[in-house]
């Protein structure tokens, strides 16, 4: 088990008609770690994941998967799949589908040992086809892993799900991950990527922009959210230097800043009634944002 | 590391077999597919074979359409397993979902074909069971079971063709146009009704229909009138699988499928190789030693004969036709033809029959020769092909000679009558169970020319040709008929 590179794109190209989808795009994952790949729509994930997985074939650039070409059935025997647009044959029953799924791998789990994992016994009794839109996709996180894959895909898996169900697939992510398996998940939640990746990339216009774990993405963005409760205007906060936004949102006033101390001096002085502050680094999501909009800034 | 991707043997054929499981389980479940391809047949069969066949007390057609109900019920499941669940699962993204997953190569495909076979023998057994015990038809355990192995394996043309319609059409349209094929396919093949019944039009162009050919085998088997040889229906059954089969590849490999693993155009080779050898072994036993010109045809025949037991085609090689054109002008006061035996008047007794036939010379032949060769007698009920007629064997003892015709372009007979239809049959080939070409033609009080382009009938084997009999296989009742100066030049 030496191989630390599961899988990888290099200097991918990919055109459909006028659009250039990908334009040198390269991605490795990594033994046991959880790759998140983020972008906006139209960035490219999912022409880079069919690609990885030998759906499509790449213009120019070598994809592999475990040292062979992705559409070899060998590095395809050791990868889980879950996607977001699919239908299952809707007649058959959950356990069927299971086993149909297992009996493709070499040393799959035991199919009853999955459905107890993710507490699917309430959904045996009935037809796919006959389940709700979460509970399908639970039955589809599990037909992805119970190949016992090294490196499983999971494409929005969390789409449809309640909070609770939510949860509970995030924890098993964690175990497998735990376990030994390499996760590369792409997700328009920003708060999935928060909560599970060890490591982000950030595709925009079919390129990586970033990558890093999450605090290295964090930390690309500079600026800081205040919020307190003032009797201080909008409008007047916003004339101030270093102030990019400000927003009332009920009775907090929302300010983001690059300069948060000079802010707080300042906000003291004006209003000495301020209270309730509150200061907080960007997340992922602000993070994106400004990584994405940067990097439109610089394509115009 | 590879060790850890490597599956046991064992795994991989579960894994096929596992996947044709599921695709039974999945298409009984499917009301949608199973109620038609299941039943249609079944249905149609006990309404228009058996029930309407015995209120006419025809058990004849009970038989005959058991046979071409047989075919139907083979077209269904390959039409509808792949013309309509490919094109859904298309675009529902569940073959790309088994294409990342590692599905073994071609095990979506073979899954498919193999339950449509399976449907298609249950579809066969229960027609048998029907024709049997509530059709009272007469079969012999050997004709079942050849009926049988037909029907299972004339499923891969209709799978071929099926999986060009799925990759081309929507999953919304396809219904719709799988019924267009299949259902104006069956009618027009003979299948619901038998081809006598049809304007003589539908009847020439009926060959352009897969369906058409595996009737005739049908037929053949249980000894109804059909057309060709079973090898020539082979060939070309093979063909239209191999032709739709990389037809529906290529679409869908342009489309981004890989329905055949990660090298298509090995295993698209190894298919079209399989294919055409089939066709070559079919064609050389039909054509015999024509193509024993090539080493490889001359293999290939070698083949067909080791395969079917035959003794070696060369072996058993016509006699070639001596240069006479007049084969019998019933001028020269006897019924004999410039060689051979006959012609004589034959019935269908040795079959077992009622039907009888009486010749004589009469006067005022054709464009005013001195006399022609007159045939009366009756068609009885007594068998289910009840034929009478007159007989000729070109060479040596009736149907064991065989003549070898090739070198003749047409054959031509001037015939007059009572308004029936008969038919200018010949027995050809090795086998001398293999079926009889049988040319329709009208009478009328005026003679007629009948003209037979030899070379529009290849499935006739006319370098070694049995028997020539003009005469008819019913309505029961009497009959009359002259013929005069037949020809072959």
């Amino acid at each position: 088990m030496t191989q630390t590179t599961l899988a990888s794109l290099k200097g991918i190209r990919k055109r459909f008609g006028k659009v250039q989808a990908l334009d040198g795009f390269d991605l490795a994952v990594n033994r046991g770690e959880l790759l998140a790949v983020l972008g906006p729509n139209g960035a490219g994930k999912s022409t880079a994941i069919s690609i990885l997985l030998g759906l499509q074939a790449a213009d120019e650039g070598t994809a592999e998967l475990f040292g062979h070409a992705p559409q070899e059935i060998d590095g395809r025997r050791r990868i889980g799949v879950m996607m977001q647009e699919v239908m299952l044959p809707g007649v058959m029953r959950p356990r069927e589908l299971l086993e149909q799924v297992a009996s493709y791998y070499p040393t799959p789990y035991d199919v009853d040992a999955v459905i107890a994992r993710l507490s699917l016994e309430n959904l045996l009794k009935r037809p796919y086809g006959k389940l709700s839109g979460g509970q399908k996709r639970q039955v589809q996180f599990a037909l992805a892993i119970c190949g016992r894959p090294e490196l499983l895909f999971l494409d929005e898996p969390s789409a449809g799900l309640d909070v609770q169900a939510r949860e509970a697939l995030w924890k098993v992510v964690r175990e497998l991950q735990h376990e030994g398996c390499s996760i590369l998940l792409t997700t328009h939640y920003l708060e999935e990527a928060e909560a599970l990746a060890d490591r982000v990339a950030v595709m925009a216009r079919g390129r990586f922009i970033a990558g890093g774990s999450v605090n290295e993405i964090r930390a690309h963005v500079t600026r800081k959210q205040v919020s307190c409760v003032t009797r201080l205007t909008a409008d007047s906060v916003r004339a101030w230097p270093d102030v990019a936004q400000v927003e009332m949102e009920r009775d907090r006033l929302q300010i983001s800043t690059r300069n948060a101390e000079a802010l707080l001096v300042r906000l003291f002085r004006e209003d000495p009634q301020l209270s309730d502050i509150e200061v907080k680094r960007a997340g992922l999501a602000e993070a994106f944002t400004e990584l994405t909009n940067h990097s439109a800034r610089e394509a115009a | 590391m590879n060790t850890v991707s490597n599956m046991s043997g064992s795994r991989l054929w579960a894994a096929y077999l596992g996947e044709m499981r599921f695709e039974f389980i999945k298409s009984l479940r499917t009301p949608a597919f199973a109620v038609p391809t299941l039943f249609f047949p079944i249905l149609f069969y006990l309404m228009f074979g058996i029930l309407f066949g015995s209120m006419r007390g025809n058990s004849k057609q009970a038989l005959e359409l058991f046979a071409t109900y047989g075919v139907f019920g083979a077209m269904g499941p390959g039409l509808f397993g792949f013309g309509v669940s490919l094109a859904i699962e298309r675009e529902q993204g569940l073959l790309t979902l088994k294409q990342a997953l590692p599905q073994p190569p071609g095990a979506y495909l073979l899954a498919r074909a193999a339950m449509a076979m399976l449907f298609v023998g249950i579809i066969a057994l229960m027609l048998t069971l029907m024709a049997v015990f509530v059709g009272q038809v007469t079969l012999t355990f050997s004709q079942a079971a050849q009926l049988f192995a037909i029907d299972v394996l004339g499923a891969l043309p209709f799978c071929a063709i099926g999986m060009w319609v799925g990759a081309m059409v929507s999953g919304a349209a396809s219904p719709a146009i799988v019924n267009l094929i299949f259902l104006p396919m069956a009618f027009l093949s003979g299948l619901w009704m038998p081809m006598q019944y049809m304007p003589k039009v539908l009847i020439d162009f009926a060959p352009i229909w897969p369906s058409f050919h595996l009737a005739q085998m049908a037929l053949g088997t249980v000894g109804a009138p059909s057309s060709g040889t079973v090898l020539g229906h082979v060939a070309v059954l093979t063909g239209v699988t191999l032709v739709f089969f990389l037809l529906a590849m290529r679409r869908m490999h342009g489309s981004g499928f890989r329905l055949l693993g990660a090298r298509p155009k090995r295993t698209l080779a190894i298919v079209a190789a399989a294919g055409a050898a089939v066709i070559a072994l079919s064609m050389s036993g039909v054509f015999g030693g024509k193509q024993a010109a090539t080493e490889a045809a001359s293999a290939a025949t070698d083949a067909t004969s080791a395969a079917t037991g035959t003794p070696d085609p060369e072996a058993a090689r016509g006699v070639a036709a001596p240069e006479a054109i007049v084969l019998a002008s019933f001028d020269g006061g006897s019924a004999t033809a410039a060689y051979g035996v006959g012609w004589s008047a034959a019935g269908d007794g040795m079959r077992g029959g009622n039907s009888s036939a009486t010749q004589q010379l009469v006067d005022g032949g054709a464009a005013g020769s001195k006399s022609a060769l007159e045939v009366t007698g009756t068609i009885g009920d007594g068998i289910q092909y009840p034929f009478a007629g007159t007989m000729f064997f070109p060479q040596g003892p009736p149907m064991q000679g065989l003549m070898d015709y090739s070198g003749k372009k047409t054959m031509t007979l001037q015939a007059r009558g009572d308004g029936r239809r008969y038919m200018l049959m010949v027995i050809s080939g090795l086998a001398v169970e293999g079926i009889p070409l049988m040319f329709d033609f009208e009478t009328g009080p005026e003679w007629r020319e009948v003209r037979l382009d030899l070379a529009k009938f290849s499935n006739v084997d006319w370098k070694r040709v049995r028997a020539i009999g003009v005469g008819t296989m019913g309505p029961v009742g009497p009959f009359r008929f002259q013929i005069d100066d037949v020809r072959l030049e």
